[in-house]
């Protein structure tokens, strides 16, 4: 949903996300060549003086030493999908460089890197053009150096490896721009026209390399938040009161902790941002004080008014909600759905649910905190810099240039790190006692402050002419809404007015031809009051395609149509479904191609062994303008007795377009398509008094090593557009299994996570019936 | 009271509460941060560290009760960082977010100690208690694998060479 | 008349009641032998010391060995060990060799008051003269330490020390343990050790309610200072039964094979007391426990416990509860084994004592607390899971158990309470 983000209404700096209609730069500096966007028609005039006077105003995109290495800047966050690696790999390419040479800086919050965001399977989609035009500048600027040098002409040297050549003669780049005079800019109109090399011609997009992030990651020299450090800090931890919202502390009795060895207070924070309420943090000069004062001090709370809420609530509340005709924004409207439904022959209506899926990102949210040279630093991991500076800058009472966020890995992202709201706590108690606050979380609190994948309910309906044929669709989803709660000026309009969350329905926005579609997005008030919703990896697709992918199934089985068919049959390149360049060329098309291989290498329609079965789920991923098609099959044994499915194998298809950094995203799908499996089968908690019941892995159970089935994946060769892929895989894995179960035993799980107790008792019922 | 004990191969004193879990004292007295902290009950893996050569869960192992050993953290498991599982590590492309991942290695080093040649059922049983929240999974047991066989190859390679020799 | 003679009767009775009960106090400078040790006999007793394990229950902080006040927490009340130093106001300074034997071999302390049978003379009768005069001399060896023990806790009666004289008459006989001539010499001197000083029984055995061993149940297995000291008798819990091999593992090194690790008291019986005593002791201890339990498969112990391991991967490999989840996720990394090679050191939980044994304190206690470096193996840190919810170890224990092959354990809530409490 870029534009969403792109949205004259977002709060941020214009064109946030947009790198293009930028000038480029090229100027040396005492280190070497640095070549940087620019939006200044002055810079474009001197490019020397410009980048020397640190005059590129807004991007420093990479720069050459002069000992020839290569340094390319990374705004995004490194959270396991190794993308300073992808990035770099685009600047190189055009840059023609040698990769050996090149390494990654990840770079701190300052405005001048422009709008941070690493979410939503963005990052290589938004900056794929801009930085192939940053390498090509290069490029061309070292080349006009070389051809000056060398005296032949330009049009007779290349580039390769670091070194121009023309003919037998060759000079380095480091010897360019050890001595040379280069000073070169482009314009806007220039860089747009700039050609891109054909995909025959690359030599580091789509080939394998290993990821730069990953020897740290071996020896444990990668620094994440949780090993900021500064000299003279204090260790906080927070007592996390009853409710999200509206908790207010009466009194806190911490007699008992005072003989704890190096505790040393307890403080009430008061939050002008309203991002935490009720909140008193533990202040020691250890962790482990700290974390053992917190169990020996009684906070007396007045909880919010959520304190009675419970899963049922939140639930019976989207299904009521539902219900009213009125409720939420209608996004797809075909027309004549009413229609089809008041002529339909019959109709297959059906409800899903899932329940709350917890991030449980390995590392738990932490941040470091301190005042320096008048200036805020936030030591942290964090996925969306820009949309927490603005609370920072508040809850500290002052101008957003005042604060910084400093960058590291993150143990794991997954969404959690979307919402930065842990880095408020530690700024305010920072403030308090004036000194730096390292805050860090227990594993038990970090569960219950979690902006956890809200629970959803779901109603889909389909509407059947007497041949049997589809001639109507609707889908009704509530859930918690993230972005209203967290960034509401990126909110979408609905067609018939009212704002919904775009990223609370995406992937339910489907390229099934299916007659008339209409398709209804609700907020679940209770929910977004209840707790801080959140984005979990791939966010509403998690749910909607959950309900969408089974109810095709189950329509595919009213209309006794094999579902791989079923689907096939209405995956028509054609209308609305048809794609458009340069992002989704192909449209349905593309969709059905997944389908049909993943049909071919899954073995589908073959016979399965008893109580064994496949079943087929597909997607295009999140966003119709950044389609990424994905289809998986899944094999299924059920146990009878215990009713304890085992997935014995995914098989999974991706299109992603052109694949940049192929293992990559290889691994990508590997770990979501496991993070699929896990939410399908193995995770999913509920709210008790306010609150959710896990809180560590005592209860809360995500997938291990130890039930991992086969896993076969495909990419599609493309060299389209290059789109995101963290996210998809998630996606299509529950419903497979739900499909498979039902292949495989016949009957029918509408709620996830699915449970080996709800098999067996459908069993049960299934046979009492019989 | 002060407790001694050694880590990576260096001789160390810290005066801490006897139930401070070792983890923090790692983290933060001796200042090693490889070490992470993931659950704080031992469910995780993320805290491994050998003691006396065995892998075990630092967040919840009292440094009282580790007095007079040897403590080996992911900085100490070789000089360089060059461990066949380090590389296999790379070989594979292994980590993602990488946080649980010294946590991983040391839990596989000291799994090849006593199953040099494990069964895929071997590493699963061994390895499941280490998560990985990226789901890594694949290629964690890929790289274990790379690594057993290259150690072993080398142990040949070792042993024949010694009889060349004698 | 007739009430006359009744207050005769019960005159004399009591007069020879008072007769009987009475011992003679018997000080050092009553004792005509004075006392010569050769440093062969201080060194000789320091050993024994250490196969009696002493020090244990007469140390109650460890700068002052050997000067009691250690408590012990008895269906009667709580008992404090006696200063054994040779201080002469607090410890046995003034004690001769007479007082000691006597003290030793008939329950009776110096002054001739009764010692209750925590102090396991009713072992020590079978010790030979000259063994306890290396014991004696090693203790007058030792440096004197001034430290009145706390007044025993006893409620009424119990507090009454000259009730130990009917106790003695109903449960105790002095005669000391005769050599068994149909065995060998190796298995004779083990039951001398085992028997007498080492006082295995002790703990091992159930009481009766007055606080006798149960002399028919010998070696069935007891709950003691809330440590199971498990059955080593034929009724023995583990799987793999003992043997002399994993005996002598387990009493040298504190591990075995099969059956166990030795932690919490039995701990300090291998790791502070049994390690100074000679291999041959050990190998005689070995000898004779292992015939306690009957046949055992010699030899073939190694195929048992790989069909037995095999057998418990089997018997849960589709379980999935909640314990089955608290065990992959945080006890099988170190306790997973192959079948056909289980290691000592990743204790095979479905043969593990703490697991197959009918009383759960061991496996809960060991989960709680942990086992530090300087307990059970040498060097060897298992963590401790107090973290847990006892709901999570309710049903980890009962994960362990069905893995074992064995029924649920009905009291694993109420021990867990109990066992919490001695954490805090």
């Amino acid at each position: 949903m870029l534009k969403f983000l792109t949205d004259k209404t977002a709060p941020t700096t214009d064109e946030p996300l947009s790198l293009s209609r930028r000038g480029f730069i090229i100027g040396m500096t005492s280190v070497g060549l640095t070549l940087a966007f620019t939006r200044s028609p002055l810079s474009l005039a001197d490019p020397t003086t410009a980048v020397a006077e640190g005059a590129f105003e807004p991007t420093i995109w990479f720069q050459v030493n002069k000992d020839g290495s290569i340094i390319v800047n990374i705004t995004r966050a490194e959270m396991g999908q190794h993308i300073g690696t992808a990035l770099a790999r685009i600047v190189t390419d055009e840059l023609e460089a040698d990769w050996d040479k090149v390494s990654l800086r990840y770079v701190d919050s300052d405005p001048k890197w422009g709008y941070m965001v690493t979410g939503g399977s963005w990052s290589v989609w938004q900056s794929f053009t801009p930085l192939s035009h940053a390498g090509a500048a290069g490029r061309i600027a070292l080349i006009e150096e070389a051809a000056k040098r060398l005296g032949v002409p330009a049009d007779q040297c290349k580039a390769r490896n670091s070194r121009v050549i023309a003919g037998d003669k060759s000079i380095s780049y480091a010897e360019l721009v050890s001595d040379g005079q280069i000073s070169r800019s482009f314009s806007d109109e220039e860089l747009k026209k700039m050609p891109i090399k054909p995909a025959s011609e690359r030599r580091a997009i789509g080939k394998d390399t290993r990821a730069l992030d990953i020897p740290s990651k071996t020896n444990g020299e990668a620094l994440y938040g949780l090993d900021a450090k500064v000299d003279g800090m204090v260790y906080a931890r927070p007592i996390i009161p009853p409710t999200r919202y509206g908790s207010t502390i009466g009194k806190i009795d911490d007699s008992a902790a005072r003989k704890i060895p190096g505790y040393l207070q307890t403080i009430q924070l008061e939050d002008p941002t309203e991002t935490v309420q009720g909140w008193a943090m533990v202040i020691a000069d250890s962790f482990h004080a700290a974390t053992t004062a917190v169990d020996q001090i009684k906070v007396d709370w007045t909880p919010g008014d959520t304190a009675n809420v419970d899963e049922q609530a939140l639930i019976d509340h989207g299904f009521a909600l539902i219900d009213k005709p009125e409720t939420g924004v209608v996004v797809v409207d075909d027309g004549n759905v009413t229609k089809a439904f008041t002529e339909a022959e019959s109709i297959l209506q059906q409800e899903y649910i899932t329940h709350g899926v917890l991030h449980f990102q390995l590392e738990p949210v932490n941040a470091l905190a301190l005042e320096k040279d008048g200036r805020w630093e936030i030591h942290t991991g964090n996925q969306w810099q820009s949309l927490i500076l603005p609370v920072l800058a508040k809850a500290l009472g002052v101008s957003e240039d005042k604060v910084v966020l400093r960058t590291y890995m993150l143990g794991g992202g997954f969404g959690r790190r979307l919402n930065g709201d842990y880095t408020v706590p530690a700024a305010l108690a920072a403030k308090a006692l004036g000194r730096p606050v390292k805050m860090v979380l227990t594993r038990e609190d970090d569960m219950r402050f979690d902006s956890l994948r809200s629970p959803s309910a779901q109603r889909v309906r389909f509407a059947f002419n007497a041949e049997g044929e589809v001639t109507g669709m609707e889908h009704h989803a509530a859930a918690g809404w993230p972005t209203q709660v967290m960034a509401p000026s990126f909110l979408a309009d609905g067609i018939s007015g009212g704002k919904y969350d775009p990223f609370a329905i995406q992937g339910a926005l489907h390229w099934y031809s299916v007659g008339s579609n209409r398709l209804r997005a609700i907020s679940n008030d209770l929910a977004n009051a209840t707790f801080r919703p959140g984005w979990l990896r791939s966010v509403g697709s998690g749910w909607v395609n959950w309900a969408l992918e089974s109810a095709m199934d189950e329509a595919a089985h009213k209309a006794g149509q094999d579902p791989v068919e079923f689907r096939l049959s209405r995956l028509k390149a054609v209308g609305k479904n048809a794609g458009s360049a340069p992002n989704s060329v192909g449209g349905a098309a593309r969709q059905a191609n997944v389908l049909r291989r993943v049909r071919e290498m899954s073995g589908w329609g073959s016979q399965m062994p008893t109580d064994t079965g496949l079943g087929v789920s597909t997607s295009y991923g999140q966003e119709r303008n950044m389609p990424t098609w994905t289809a998986c099959v899944a094999r299924v044994h059920v146990d009878r007795e215990t009713g304890r499915p085992t997935v014995e194998k995914l098989t999974l298809v991706t299109d992603a377009g052109t694949i940049v950094h192929p293992d990559g995203a290889r691994a990508q799908v590997e770990g979501a398509s496991l993070w699929g499996l896990s939410m399908a089968l193995h995770e999913g908690t509920h709210f008790e008094n306010g609150g959710v019941v896990d809180t560590n892995l005592n209860t809360y159970t995500p997938l291990r090593m130890r039930d991992i089935p086969e896993i076969e994946i495909a990419f599609i060769d493309s060299t389209e557009t290059a789109v995101g892929l963290g996210e998809p895989a998630t996606t299509v894995v529950a419903p497979a299994v739900a499909n498979a179960i039902f292949a495989a035993v016949g009957v029918r799980m509408r709620e996830l996570p699915i449970r080996a107790d709800a098999i067996r008792e459908a069993l049960q019922t299934k046979t009492d019936t019989a | 009271m002060p407790i001694q004990f050694q880590i990576n191969g260096k001789a160390t004193t810290v005066d801490v509460p006897e139930d401070t879990p070792l983890l923090w004292v790692i983290r933060d007295d001796v200042g090693l941060t490889g070490t992470k902290f993931g659950c704080g009950i031992g469910m995780c893996g993320a805290c491994t560290v050998h003691i006396n050569g065995r892998a075990t869960r630092s967040c919840i192992t009292p440094v009282g009760s580790i007095a007079g050993t040897a403590v080996t953290t992911i900085e100490g498991l070789t000089q360089g960082g060059n461990h066949p599982l380090q590389q296999a590590w790379v070989e594979a492309q292994t980590p993602q977010c990488g946080y649980c991942q010294p946590g991983q290695i040391m839990q596989a080093a000291a799994m090849l100690r006593e199953f040099p040649n494990p069964t895929d059922d071997q590493i699963d049983q061994i390895m499941s208690g280490n998560l990985c929240r990226c789901m890594a999974y694949l290629r964690i047991r890929e790289a274990i694998k790379i690594a057993a066989g290259n150690m072993q190859a080398d142990a040949a390679e070792g042993a024949a060479g010694g009889n060349g020799h004698a | 008349m007739v009430k006359s003679l009744t207050i005769t009767i019960l005159a004399i009775l009591t007069g020879w009641l008072c007769l009987a009960i009475w011992q003679t106090p018997l000080d050092a400078s009553e004792d005509n032998v004075t006392p010569t040790s050769t440093p062969e006999q201080v060194e000789h007793g320091r050993i024994l010391a250490g196969i009696g394990n002493c020090a244990t229950c007469h140390t109650a902080s460890l700068d002052k060995p050997y000067a009691g006040g250690l408590d012990f927490p008895t269906d009667f009340g709580t008992l404090y060990s006696a200063n054994i130093t040779p201080d002469k106001e607090t410890g046995i300074g003034d004690w001769s060799r007479e007082a000691f034997i006597r003290a030793m071999r008939k329950g009776v302390a110096a002054d001739g008051s009764y010692l209750y049978p925590a102090f396991p003379y009713t072992h020590f009768k079978n010790i030979t003269d000259e063994d306890l005069d290396a014991l004696y001399a090693y203790l007058m060896s030792l440096e004197p330490i001034a430290q009145e023990p706390p007044e025993n806790e006893l409620r009424f009666p119990f507090n009454l020390r000259f009730l130990q004289w009917g106790w003695q008459l109903l449960f105790f006989d002095d005669e000391p343990l005769q050599p068994d001539p149909e065995r060998s010499a190796e298995w004779n001197r083990g039951a001398y050790l085992a028997e007498g000083l080492g006082h295995c029984t002790a703990c091992h055995s159930p009481r009766n309610a007055f606080g006798a061993e149960k002399k028919d149940k010998a070696y069935a297995g007891a709950l003691v200072d809330n440590w199971y000291a498990p059955a080593l008798d034929a009724s023995q819990p583990v799987p793999v039964h003992w043997d002399e091999k994993s005996l002598y593992a387990y009493l040298r090194t504190g591990q075995s094979d099969y059956q166990g690790t030795a932690v919490g008291s039995m701990g300090e019986v291998v790791h502070k007391g049994l390690k100074v005593a000679p291999d041959k002791d050990i190998r005689a201890m070995a000898a004779y426990l292992a015939t306690l339990g009957g046949q055992s498969t010699v030899g073939g112990e190694k195929n048992e416990a790989a069909k037995l391991i095999e057998a418990a991967h089997q018997r849960v490999a589709t379980n999935r509860s909640r314990g089955e989840e608290l065990y992959i996720s945080a006890c099988a990394a170190c306790h997973f084994n192959a079948p056909e090679n289980p290691r000592a050191l990743r204790a095979e939980l479905s043969l593990n004592s703490a697991v197959t044994a009918d009383d759960p304190s061991n496996l809960l206690r060991v989960t709680l607390q942990g086992v530090a470096a300087n307990e059970g193996t040498p060097g060897i840190v298992m963590p401790a899971f107090a973290t847990f919810s006892d709901d999570d170890i309710a049903n980890l224990a009962e994960f362990l158990r069905s893995r074992a092959g064995r029924p649920p354990w009905s009291d694993v809530h109420e021990r867990l309470k109990d066992l919490r409490q001695l954490q805090n």
